[in-house]
């Protein structure tokens, strides 16, 4: 082996194992903090990022701990890390709709409407995104909708059937009227369940009271008074019970609406991961 | 010369590979100290680093082991079993081996999953290998049974070689204070309220009598007084309920005062027993 080989590998291996050797150094507390977030180990990726953000400039550890945040629900401490990302960033414009998730899902609502507001207008290339995010929004919190067709024009034709349906839902949600339950309920018992679909419950009050009216009346009818109270007393329990019954079912089923109809544009919106862009940060 | 170079590379090469050894060995301390003292999320993180930057595994099972204790600790016990699965992946010997799957069938006493510790502890119970830690594996089926509500047979697992003779006896004590649900439950059948009253509810039992008289009577009036439908609702509609109602109770109160019971008792057992505990 020559000398010119040996001093080579000399300088070619000490850096490589010098390296390795501080694993506190800020290029791999790098390594180790993508490696956390990739490991969806947000939190301590965080840490580390700031630890390295201590002594390197990096948009992109800035962005990955504003990220982090908005993943662990942290949504107070995205919005102020995105809203860091400074606008000569490569990244800024992905932080923009990253804000707009964020201050939707804080329920920011008037910030939310000024930034989505601003993005539309600002022709960015997140500026469709941002419309769909308003108008889904709008839907799920608004009682005023703009006209079907210009609600549905951002959207691809997949989503449009979708949102259409909750568009339709929205306008005309099915409802049931608890007034109504309850006068159908007074009039003939169980039937103000029946009208709210809680078939079983409408057919057995129907059936019981009418039982027990019938058995007072006879008591009475006989002279056996004791069992005629006694029955009275059922009877109009029963009939107390399935009026209220029935107005109660309709605020259950009215609630059911409500809850499917929030749910499932929820969804919509986790499925189209509030339509901000996805990285390739863990390829 | 020649030689001498390659002496001299090999040197270097060592010298540089036992300094990163050495590097690994600081940071396993530094990850050790901060489990140490209690600082278990730090810790977990510099366990972490150091599995990161362990490329040949020296420390795997020691940190996984740790890392699994810290989410124990934080009873984060889902966490804490995937660690101690690794460790138990990367464990070098029996020892190792046996000690990674006692914790994590303690875990899983804690977590209340104690159909997946008993599975682990009867295969460690029945693994020759193991002959000689029997009595350890036992004791940690005696805990296990705990946490399932069986102290009659925890008791008799401590007992068996004298394994721990204060839990057996305090597995006794509760055993003994313990309501039998089913006496409870059938003895209201024969005498509605009696189930609350052997529970120790004389207010609810002497009602629930009450009811019952009530109801039979009217029922037993209406058969009389040949008002035969009468009768037929009045038995299923105001006896029954009633007559049904008190067993339901009495089981409830059964269950309710056994649990009581046995919070008491872990209760004990997590504040003041001094022995090992899951």
């Amino acid at each position: 082996m020559s000398n010119k080989i040996f001093f080579l590998l000399v300088v070619i291996l000490f850096p490589i194992y010098g390296q390795q050797i501080d694993i506190h150094s800020p290029k791999n507390i790098k390594k180790f903090a993508d490696f956390l977030f990739c490991d969806k180990d947000y939190l301590r990726a965080i840490d580390e990022y700031k630890k390295y953000l201590q002594v390197v400039e990096d948009d992109t550890a800035n962005y990955k701990i504003a990220l982090g945040y908005s993943l662990i629900n942290d949504q107070s401490n995205a919005l102020q890390e995105f809203s860091s990302i400074n606008n000569s960033s490569a990244l800024y414009e992905q932080s923009r709709i990253e804000v707009l998730k964020s201050l939707s899902l804080s329920k920011s609502d008037s910030a939310f409407y000024l930034l989505a507001n601003n993005l539309i207008n600002s022709k960015s290339q997140f500026s469709n995104n941002a419309q769909r995010l308003l108008n889904t929004s709008i839907l799920l919190n608004e009682n005023e909708l703009p006209d079907k067709n210009k609600f549905l024009i951002p959207f691809e034709s997949d989503d449009k059937l979708l949102l259409g349906n909750y568009y339709d839902l929205k306008i005309n949600p099915p409802y049931k009227s608890e007034t109504v339950a309850g006068i159908l309920s007074a009039i003939i018992p169980g039937s103000g369940k029946i009208y709210t679909e809680d078939y079983g419950d409408g057919i057995t009050a129907f059936l019981l009271t009418g039982l027990f009216t019938y058995l007072a009346y006879t008591n009475f009818e006989n002279d056996h008074q004791t069992r005629g109270w006694i029955f009275i007393a059922l009877g109009a329990g029963f009939y107390t019970g399935n009026v209220y019954g029935s107005v109660a079912s309709a605020q259950i089923f009215n609630a059911k609406v409500n809850f499917n109809f929030e749910n499932g544009l929820k969804l919509f919106l986790e499925d189209k991961n509030y339509f901000t862009p996805a990285y390739d940060f863990c390829k | 010369m020649i030689f001498v170079n390659k002496k001299i590379l090999v040197i270097i090469l060592v010298a540089i590979t036992n300094l990163h050894s050495q590097t690994l060995k600081d940071q396993f301390s530094y990850a050790n100290e901060l489990f140490n003292e209690g600082k278990y999320f730090d810790a977990i993180t510099e366990f972490k680093r150091l599995q990161f930057f362990d490329s040949e595994n020296q420390f795997s099972f020691q940190s996984n082991i740790l890392i699994g204790k810290s989410y124990k600790a934080g009873a984060k016990f889902d966490d804490a079993i995937k660690y101690f699965t690794l460790a138990e992946i990367s464990s070098r010997n029996d020892e190792e081996y046996f000690n990674s799957n006692i914790l994590k069938a303690r875990t899983n006493i804690l977590r209340r999953t104690n159909h997946q510790a008993e599975r682990i502890l009867n295969e460690l119970l029945v693994d020759t290998k193991f002959k000689s830690k029997e009595n350890e594996i036992k004791y940690w089926l005696g805990w296990n049974l705990i946490f399932l509500d069986e102290w009659k047979k925890a008791s008799k697992i401590f007992l068996e070689n004298n394994l721990d003779t204060t839990l057996s006896n305090l597995c006794i004590s509760v055993d003994d204070k313990m309501y039998s649900v089913n006496f409870a439950k059938y003895s209201s059948y024969v005498i509605p309220g009696f189930g609350q009253f052997y529970t120790g509810e004389y207010v609810s039992g002497l009602l629930s009598l009450s009811w019952n008289v009530f109801a039979g009577y009217l029922t037993v009036n209406s058969f009389i007084e040949d008002r035969v439908f009468d009768g037929i609702i009045t038995a299923n509609f105001l006896w029954m309920r009633f007559y049904s109602g008190n067993t339901q109770n009495a089981e409830k109160f059964a269950l309710q005062k056994n649990l009581e019971i046995s919070n008491k008792a872990l209760n004990y057992l997590q504040f003041q027993f001094k022995g090992e505990k899951p």
